[in-house]
């Protein structure tokens, strides 16, 4: 039994039918909801694939962080995970910091660090690879325009 | 062999070889190289590279950084996140709107206490997901003990070692489930918690809202009785403008009388004496529009109060109260005693107003209703009063003394002796005097225009109070002969009517509306008659002791009687509803929509909460049990709408919630 989720565990969407469960309790409840509940819901909503209900999970459980300081310790791992879901890799390395700051021997913690820094430097690399490759054909577009002009002349 | 500190002193043999080889200097080369062959011969022994935690963290550290290209770690370094990331950050308004939802302000971030709960929050969802989708708790732990008792049988004699496999499987199974049922147990426990501390939370939130509805009841009576004064004060400028106006108009033979009078012709339908009693007519209905504005605000702060709260506490007289009735809530109090006095009171401030004098015995009933008051003594007549045409100001501003310490006074200490109000202030209430009983009054009732009056010498009568006169006389004997001799089974009748007890009231309690009357009497019966033919319709035997106080509304007629009991009818049937007795005898009793309180002869308050059934104590006796000192037995009490009042032996009104 683990204390907290690995990111593996946050890829598995619930189906439809238990997301309903869960937020059928969490409007239950209504202006009272309880935090595990709130919890509950916020962490079937973060497992989906669909973004906007990853966002409305975020939201909850910052609302969670908000609300009871005595569960703020773990629900920054939960919003760490949550931003590395949304690729809010920014505000996912943030949180995640601060926890491992916290808790240096963190083991999911750890493995969320390292998830992000390969998503950040893939994702980089990627990015630099479309940039360069746009002021590749930028310079060729260039050269042979200039080319042109210059034949022209 | 050494201590681990010490081989720290020692670099890696990597890079020590490294280090040497830029020393160019032959001699120092070979130096160093014996040093390294040394070195590594002298750790080869011991550090196993597997085995070293030390060395495997510096070059899985150096193997992770080598692995990346040095390009790239240059790039990317110093950034934190990938472009999509940012330009997502910076551009799309959804999502910054998102953010902008779900962002944590960094002052909690540095706030963060140490976790101390005993299981994760995600935990608690593992342990209660099974629960949503499941049909529940039930059927899992039904389907786990049912597949138990399948297995037991065959796992149990043979010893193969699939067996224990199995058996150990199931164990861990289990072992998981009761750490799942801990973690439930755990979930439930601080649940509860949370609750209560949201309860607690709520409690404070009410006792604030409590006070602010205090304050403005308050604020509310003060700006209430400003909008009377500038009433009394326009009316009277109208008055005096019509006056002028008049004057100028007709001639000047006029009286001023004439041009006050609103209906100025009217004495001429009636004799001059009827004429006097009447209550005059130009100033009784400016008076009562101002207190009808009052009504209109109901204070309600009684209703939030806890039930059995006490509000108030007041030594009204010195000896045993007799009488008392109020108007409203926090409204007019009016109370009799022994010591033959009669006392108005106001309830919101805990004061009294005056004294109201005219009596010559005691007071034995009375009833305030929309600031009429009536009263019954022992010296045999009916008196009426208008209590709007007393001097009374509400902000006390015409008590000197009690100006400084009002709060004293409001929650006074009720061992004090009574404030005496300013003589005269009650000067103008008394309306007129209804004479004709031969006996001390013992009870009365009266609803719009209809008085109804029980007296000592066996008679009720009934009173016109808009001409001031007795319009018809009810013989109690006669008319129990006259049903009796109706009445086919008049022999059980006969049996189950006692002798009057001679020590308590002939006429314990009546109640009038329109043309119906219910009268309690000594016998222990309880009539029903009708006005318009003076007749009694029914009698309702059950009673053993005389009748003390009734009250009845549209379906209900209860009553209480020395026989210890309370007994609610069924008006429609005459048959008994419900019934229940205390210790001692009932002296005095009212009921409302959900509950019915009396007194019965002890120094508490009996409530009978109707909608819950419950029967409780509410008053002094609770709360002075634990001192040491009896508060003195209850005689009378009123309750309207959940506000009670009580009086009692040794003279003190108490004024409670329930």
């Amino acid at each position: 039994m683990t204390q907290l989720p690995y990111a593996i565990d946050a890829e598995t969407a619930l189906n439809p039918a238990e997301l309903a469960v869960l937020r059928a309790q969490y409007e239950k409840e209504g202006d009272m909801v309880g935090v595990q509940t709130k919890f509950n819901y916020a962490w079937g909503l973060v497992k989906s694939n669909t973004r906007h209900e990853q966002h409305l999970g975020v939201m909850l459980l910052s609302e969670i962080f908000r609300t009871s300081p005595e569960r703020r310790r773990e629900c920054l791992y939960y919003l760490a995970l949550g931003n590395y879901k949304l690729g809010n890799y920014g505000d996912a390395r943030k949180y995640n910091d601060l926890l491992l700051d916290k808790e240096p021997g963190n083991l999911q913690a750890t493995n969320l660090r390292a998830l992000v820094d390969d998503k950040v430097a893939k994702e980089g690399l990627m990015g630099v690879a479309i940039v360069s490759g746009v002021a590749v054909v930028a310079g060729i577009v260039g050269g042979v325009l200039l080319r042109n002009f210059g034949r022209k002349r | 062999m050494a201590d681990p500190g010490h081989d720290n002193d020692f670099p890696d043999p990597s890079s020590f070889d490294d280090e040497s080889s830029v020393i160019s200097t032959r001699g120092l080369e070979a130096f160093g190289r014996k040093v390294t062959t040394t070195a590594s011969h002298l750790m080869a022994t011991r550090t196993d590279p597997g085995s070293n935690p030390h060395y495997q963290n510096a070059m899985s550290e150096v193997h992770r950084q080598l692995r990346r290209p040095a390009l790239q770690r240059g790039m990317f370094s110093m950034t934190r996140t990938t472009p999509t990331d940012m330009v997502r950050s910076r551009l799309s308004t959804k999502e910054i709107q998102s953010r902008a939802l779900s962002y944590v302000p960094d002052e909690m971030l540095q706030n963060i206490p140490d976790a101390d709960s005993s299981y994760s929050l995600f935990q608690g969802f593992q342990a209660s997901f099974p629960d949503f989708t499941d049909e529940g708790k039930k059927h899992r732990r039904r389907v786990s003990r049912g597949r138990k008792l399948i297995d037991e049988r065959p796992t149990t004699p043979d010893g193969s070692p699939e067996s224990v496999q199995k058996l150990k499987k199931e164990k861990a199974s289990m072992m998981h489930q009761l750490e799942m049922l801990g973690i439930r147990k755990n979930m439930a426990s601080s649940e509860i918690r949370e609750v209560d501390a949201r309860i607690e939370n709520l409690a404070g939130m009410r006792r604030i809202v409590l006070d602010r509805l205090a304050n403005l009841e308050q604020d509310e009576a003060i700006l209430e009785h400003d909008i009377v004064d500038v009433e009394e004060r326009l009316e009277e400028a109208q008055e005096l403008a019509a006056e002028v106006e008049s004057v100028a108009l007709r001639t000047p033979t006029k009286t001023d009388e004439d041009a006050a009078s609103e209906r100025g012709d009217a004495p001429g339908f009636m004799s001059e004496s009827i004429y006097e009693k009447l209550p005059s007519a130009n100033s009784t209905p400016s008076k009562r529009k101002p207190r009808n504005v009052r009504r209109k605000s109901m204070p309600i702060l009684h209703e939030h109060f806890e039930p059995g709260t006490m509000i108030r506490s007041m030594r009204a007289h010195h000896d045993s109260i007799t009488a008392l009735d109020f108007d409203a809530p926090f409204g007019l109090m009016v109370s009799a005693a022994m010591d033959d006095s009669v006392r108005v009171w106001d309830l919101n401030a805990g004061r009294c107003i005056g004294v109201l004098e005219g009596h010559t015995a005691s007071v034995r009933t009375l009833q305030v209703t929309d600031n009429i008051l009536a009263t019954g003594s022992m010296d045999a007549t009916i008196r009426l009063w208008d209590l709007s045409r007393a001097h009374y100001d509400p902000q006390g501003s015409h008590f000197g003394k009690e100006e400084d310490d009002e709060d004293a006074i409001a929650f006074g200490n009720p061992d004090d002796p009574p404030v005496d109000p300013p003589a005269g202030s009650m000067s103008d209430c008394p309306l007129f005097t209804l004479q004709a009983h031969l006996d001390e009054i013992t009870a009365l009732h009266f609803r719009d225009n209809v008085l109804v009056s029980g007296s000592a010498d066996k008679t009720l009568r009934q009173w016109d109070l808009e001409k001031g006169r007795c319009v018809q006389t009810l013989d109690v004997m006669w008319a129990a002969a006259q049903a009796s001799a109706l009445s086919t089974s008049d022999d059980t009748w006969r049996q189950t009517a006692r002798a009057p007890d001679m020590s308590a009231d002939f006429v314990g309690a009546l109640q009038v509306f329109e043309s119906a009357l219910a009268c309690g009497t000594a016998d222990g019966m309880v009539r029903l008659w009708d006005l318009r033919s003076g007749q009694v319709h029914r009698s309702l035997v059950g009673h053993t002791g005389p009748v003390t106080c009734l009250q009845f509304d549209d379906v209900h007629l209860v009553t209480g009687s020395l026989d210890r009991s309370i007994r609610i009818w069924d008006l429609r049937t005459g048959s008994i509803y419900d019934a229940y007795a205390y210790e001692h005898p009932i002296t005095s009793m009212m009921f409302d929509a959900r509950r019915i309180v009396c007194a019965a002869g002890e120094d508490v308050v009996k409530v009978y909460d109707k909608v819950e059934g419950r029967h409780w104590d509410c008053g002094a006796g609770i709360a002075e049990a634990d001192e040491g000192k009896g508060p003195a037995v209850v005689e009378r009490v009123r309750m309207r709408d959940g506000y009670m009042v009580e009086g009692r032996r040794d003279g003190i009104v108490g004024v409670w919630t329930c």
